[in-house]
């Protein structure tokens, strides 16, 4: 049975490494769909993904995985393979999940192994989690030199409750310095694992690779699923492609889903053909059937943004399974901030791209919002701030937009005077204060591991943070693991560049939201040459008021070019300024010389220079440039 | 297609050698290509399709610039001249200038000027104290100029000085003096231009570095405001941002360009303004020459000017002089009124005090001029 299923995918197209299906693909459908015979033996078949902490060579381990798998040529192999996305590239960071598909053999039977790619910062937990959903199985992968960090705790905490077998990898064993013994004895104690059977392995240079391809075999339990049951799927991903429309990526766990075939999406209540499927070999590659066990993507035509969830349950239209199969929780969006098309014309070409970006990842929302300053754009919502930064990144490679960003600010809640509770993420809606109960705050539980010689510094930012100790963990003679709650707005801004800069990179944090509590907030207004600007509001503590308040002004003197009059920056809470600077005017800008052959010359950089104002916010007789309004995350006076 | 252009530029791009500030077309210690140049140069002054067949035209100004126009020796200044005189007529009361490096200067020299028409000349003196002249690149001395400035004068009484302020180290003190030995020369115009330091000057590279500091802008600002006090109080009338000079004396090449008029131009790095086109040639002179050599044109760029950008280019020159822009010629030259081309831009600027708007016409005002750059900006 194996070996007829492993006729028919070769058959097919794998190993054969392109983008498009092949005319192969149409010969196969000379059979009636609905009486084809079980094609892949669920007992052949491993379903994994990798877990580690930000870069300790996940995406490098997985392109050896491919290539000495015989996956992809050598020909083919290219660097960091499944970070197709630009930004991906570029920050060296998986942030979309992807499926490979694997025809391996071992010991002379042949096996499909898919491999689901998982993201690796704190940021994006909640995409761990789903690919997690759609495995039996996990490689921890560990640094031989950086040991477990807080990432690598974390995710293996969720694949140890999504009730997955871990295998515990030291990977880069072949740095030249490596703590292999201490890295082990972390991995018992801090994670849990037997280590007796650890798995040691380098990316860059392929050792160990072969151990890891029989431990996924060996090791990884086998998918449970019936081919003869009715169609269950996980919806574990979607991507919007602008020739296809939708790409939904599935997890068959029940029965099987066939080219043509008319499906039911439990959640979503809507009915659609299947008219292409297939799995990623790495590149799309389609088939006429995925069974139970199997990983892939279905086309159904779907150009309507927005219907596809994360989540859902494929199920056959007619013979529809009983239930829907346990989905997600709905990601939490923390982080807040305001996107404005410089040009005001933009406005709709943004929504469109907007619409684009909340398709491929359901952890962004956006929603109209309108600022006296900046006029009309969108109130985004964020996982953290990488995300942020991640799809600002990708809005500027791709929409060809000008933006300007505001600050990013957490979500908060406001209890009024007369009872009700209101959910803010936008400073401007801060009610008056005279109507405000009580303002809450949310509160993350904080967990730093980190060398104990830092201990000190870490628990004085942690301090001026606003931070509640909760306990401190050995977890060898230098490593020590610190928990705090700390309020998410204290944390989500530069907390990980501080920990990192503190700990000369050694130190690594996670945190979750565990509650809301109630804090001495304020909303602290800007005013510019005497006007409010409602987009450089910001809520903060009232005891570092006056701190931020002056870091603010100092960083928009910096950031606002002198114009032809003074102009006065002040922060305010309510009618009281707390901080002021002052732009001076311009004093002398004049060209000396301006002859025959200088005119063309000296216009062409006048109007240059009117072209860059043009790219700037008009504020009364301000100009105020993009970056301006990142000021009011400045928090000390020397200008970080 | 002929023009109407009476104006004519011609560039000489010899010097000494090149001063530290300096980003003007030119090529230092390369007299050998003087005989090459005047080849080049004979061959341009009939290239041009669009200029006027020979002796039909009457020039009103002839410019000679540089460079420095005095530096080839006499025969070849002789010549260099005759060139130009053979090809263009000149008006009664022309006005025939060329620039002038004080050391360059002989009575011989002089004489060759007169002989061809020359009436007027542009002294480049830039200061008067020897610290400031060696921090320059200067080649001449404050004691050279006391010998040479008089002599010129006998030969050519109508005498430009030119100063540069805001030179690294200068004191207000200083330039003040220079102002004043400016004024007492007898020269009857005289042009004062704040230091700038160019991208590809020798200053510039060593601003980068480190080691030139520019003059804090407060104190280039107070140069700048004792400039348009002293230079008015003693009989010169500020015309234009740079441009200062006795009744009667404005320069009228230059004129040329602020009214937006056109010019012919001629020489390598020259730029031309004919048929709402601005032509730049070359800049290199073996470059220049090897195109006319080739019987090819000796442009390098052409900035082909809208009606939209000749408007704003008007407003742009307009409000670099005194006189500013007058609402009836900038409708009759572009069709468009004044306000309704950019009313919203005057009024602003009006209300920050930079801008006088009335019936007339538009001017900066005395706030406006010292930052003259980022009024006209608004504008385009």
């Amino acid at each position: 049975m194996a070996i007829l299923g492993f006729r028919r995918a070769t058959g097919g197209a794998i190993g054969v490494f392109r983008a498009r299906p092949g005319p192969e693909t149409v010969n196969r459908r000379r059979l009636p769909a609905r009486t084809l015979p079980p094609m892949f033996d669920t007992r052949n078949i491993r379903n994994f993904s990798i877990v580690a902490h930000i870069d300790h060579g996940k995406s490098t381990l997985a392109d050896q995985l491919l290539l000495q798998s015989g996956a992809i040529s050598e020909r083919e192999f290219k660097e960091q393979l499944l970070d197709d996305l630009k930004v991906e590239r570029e920050r060296g960071i998986t942030v979309k999940a992807r499926a490979v598909a694997i025809n391996y053999e071992l010991d002379g039977q042949k096996y499909e192994i898919n491999f689901i790619d998982t993201p690796g910062h704190v940021d994006f937990h909640y995409e761990v989690s789903r690919s997690l959903a759609a495995c039996e199985g996990a490689l921890l992968l560990v640094d031989a030199f950086q040991g477990v960090q807080a990432q690598t705790v974390a995710n293996a905490y969720a694949a140890i409750n999504a009730d997955l077998e871990v295998i515990p990898v030291v990977n880069k064993v072949d740095l030249p310095v490596t703590r292999i013994p201490e890295v082990l004895e972390e991995i018992e104690t801090v994670v849990g694992l037997d280590t007796t059977n650890v798995l040691k392995t380098s990316g860059k240079s392929g050792i160990g690779v072969k151990d890891c391809l029989r431990a996924i075999i060996e090791r990884i339990p086998a998918p449970k699923g019936s081919v003869d049951s009715p169609l269950q799927a996980l919806v574990f991903d979607s991507k919007y492609d602008t020739y296809r429309g939708v790409i939904t990526y599935i997890r068959v766990m029940e029965g099987r889903v066939q080219k043509g075939q008319k499906i039911y999406f439990m959640k979503g209540g809507t009915a659609h053909e299947v008219l292409e499927l297939g799995q990623f070999r790495p590149n799309m590659v389609s088939c006429d059937d995925l069974s139970a066990g199997q990983v892939g993507y279905i086309i159904c035509g779907i150009k309507e943004l927005g219907s596809v969830h994360v989540g859902d349950t494929v199920t056959d239209y007619l013979h529809r399974a009983p239930q829907a199969l346990p989905g997600y929780e709905v990601p939490q969006q923390m982080v807040f901030c305001g996107m404005y098309p410089v040009d005001a014309t933009d406005f709709e070409h943004l929504r469109e791209e907007l619409q684009k970006m909340s398709l491929n990842d359901a952890s962004f929302s956006f929603a109209p919002d309108t600022s006296d300053a900046l006029g009309f754009g969108f109130r985004c919502g964020f996982l953290g701030m990488l995300h942020m930064e991640i799809i600002q990144q990708r809005l500027e490679q791709e929409a060809d937009v000008d933006l300007i960003q505001t600050a990013p600010n957490v979500t908060y809640q406001i209890v009024k005077t007369d009872g009700e509770i209101l959910q803010v993420d936008n400073p401007q809606e801060v009610p008056d204060v005279g109507s405000i109960d009580e303002f809450r705050e949310p509160i993350a539980k904080v967990h730093f591991i980190l060398p104990s010689d830092k201990i000190g510094p870490i628990m004085q930012l942690s301090a001026d943070r606003r931070g509640t100790y909760l306990t401190t963990e050995y977890l060898g003679p230098n490593r020590v693991q610190l928990v705090y709650e700390l309020p998410l707005a204290e944390i989500v801004f530069d907390m990980y560049d501080k920990l990192k800069s503190i700990t000369q990179g050694y130190g690594t944090m996670n945190y979750e939201v565990i509650g809301f509590r109630p804090a001495d907030l304020v909303k602290m207004d800007i005013l510019v040459k005497g006007e409010k600007v409602d987009a450089l509001a910001v809520i903060v503590h009232r005891t570092q008021a006056e701190r931020r308040g002056r870091a603010v002004c100092k960083k928009l003197k910096e950031e606002i070019s002198r114009h032809q009059f003074e102009i006065p920056l002040q922060a305010a809470l309510g009618a009281r300024v707390i901080a002021r600077e002052t732009i001076s005017a311009v004093r002398k800008d004049v060209t000396a010389k301006c002859y025959g052959g200088d005119i063309s010359r000296k216009r062409k950089l006048l109007e240059k220079q009117k072209e860059g104002k043009k790219r700037m916010k008009q504020f009364g007789a301000v100009e105020i440039p993009q970056k301006a309004f990142l000021a009011v995350l400045s928090t000390s006076e020397d200008g970080d | 297609m002929s023009t109407t252009a009476t104006a004519a530029y011609v560039h000489v791009p010899f010097c000494r050698h090149r001063c530290g500030y300096c980003d003007f077309t030119l090529i230092a210690g390369r007299d050998d290509l003087v005989p090459a140049y005047l080849r080049g140069l004979e061959r341009e002054l009939r290239f041009h399709p669009h200029d006027p067949p020979t002796g039909r035209t009457d020039l009103k100004t002839l410019f000679f610039g540089g460079g420095t126009p005095t530096h080839p020796g006499p025969a070849d200044l002789a010549k260099l001249l005759q060139l130009v005189r053979d090809r263009f007529e000149l008006a009664e009361n022309a006005e025939v200038s060329v620039e002038a490096n004080p050391l360059d200067l002989t009575e011989e020299k002089l004489q060759v000027l007169i002989d061809h028409g020359v009436n007027r000349i542009s002294l480049g003196v830039q200061s008067f104290h020897d610290d400031e002249l060696r921090q320059l690149e200067r080649d001449h001395t404050a004691v050279d100029l006391q010998r040479i400035i008089p002599v010129t004068q006998r030969f050519l009484p109508n005498l430009s000085v030119d100063l540069i302020f805001g030179i690294p180290g200068q004191t207000l003190a200083a330039w003040e003096q220079s102002l004043k030995q400016a004024i007492h020369s007898g020269a009857t115009h005289i042009s004062t231009y704040g230091l700038t330091f160019e991208s590809g000057t020798a200053f510039e590279t060593r601003r980068r570095r480190g080691q030139l500091q520019p003059t804090p802008e407060d104190l280039e600002r107070e140069m700048y405001a004792l400039v348009m006090e002293m230079l008015p109080a003693a009989g010169f009338e500020q015309y234009e941002i740079s441009n200062f000079a006795r009744p009667g004396f404005r320069c009228q090449h230059n004129e040329v360009y602020w009214r937006g008029d056109e010019y012919h131009a001629y020489g390598p790095g020259a730029a031309r303004y004919l048929n709402r086109r601005r032509e730049t040639n070359i800049r290199s002179v073996l470059g220049w020459l090897a195109k006319l050599d080739r019987g090819l044109t000796p442009v390098a760029d052409v900035d082909e000017l809208s009606p939209d950008t000749q408007a704003r280019e008007l407003i742009f020159l307009g409000l670099r002089r005194n006189s500013g822009i007058d609402r009836t010629d900038f409708q009759r030259r572009t069709g468009w009124n004044l306000e309704d081309f950019a009313g919203d831009i005057i009024t602003r600027q009006v209300e920050f005090g930079s801008l006088v708007s009335d019936p007339k016409g538009l001017r900066l005002t005395q706030a406006g001029r010292f930052i003259a750059d980022r009024v006209i900006a608004e504008f385009l």
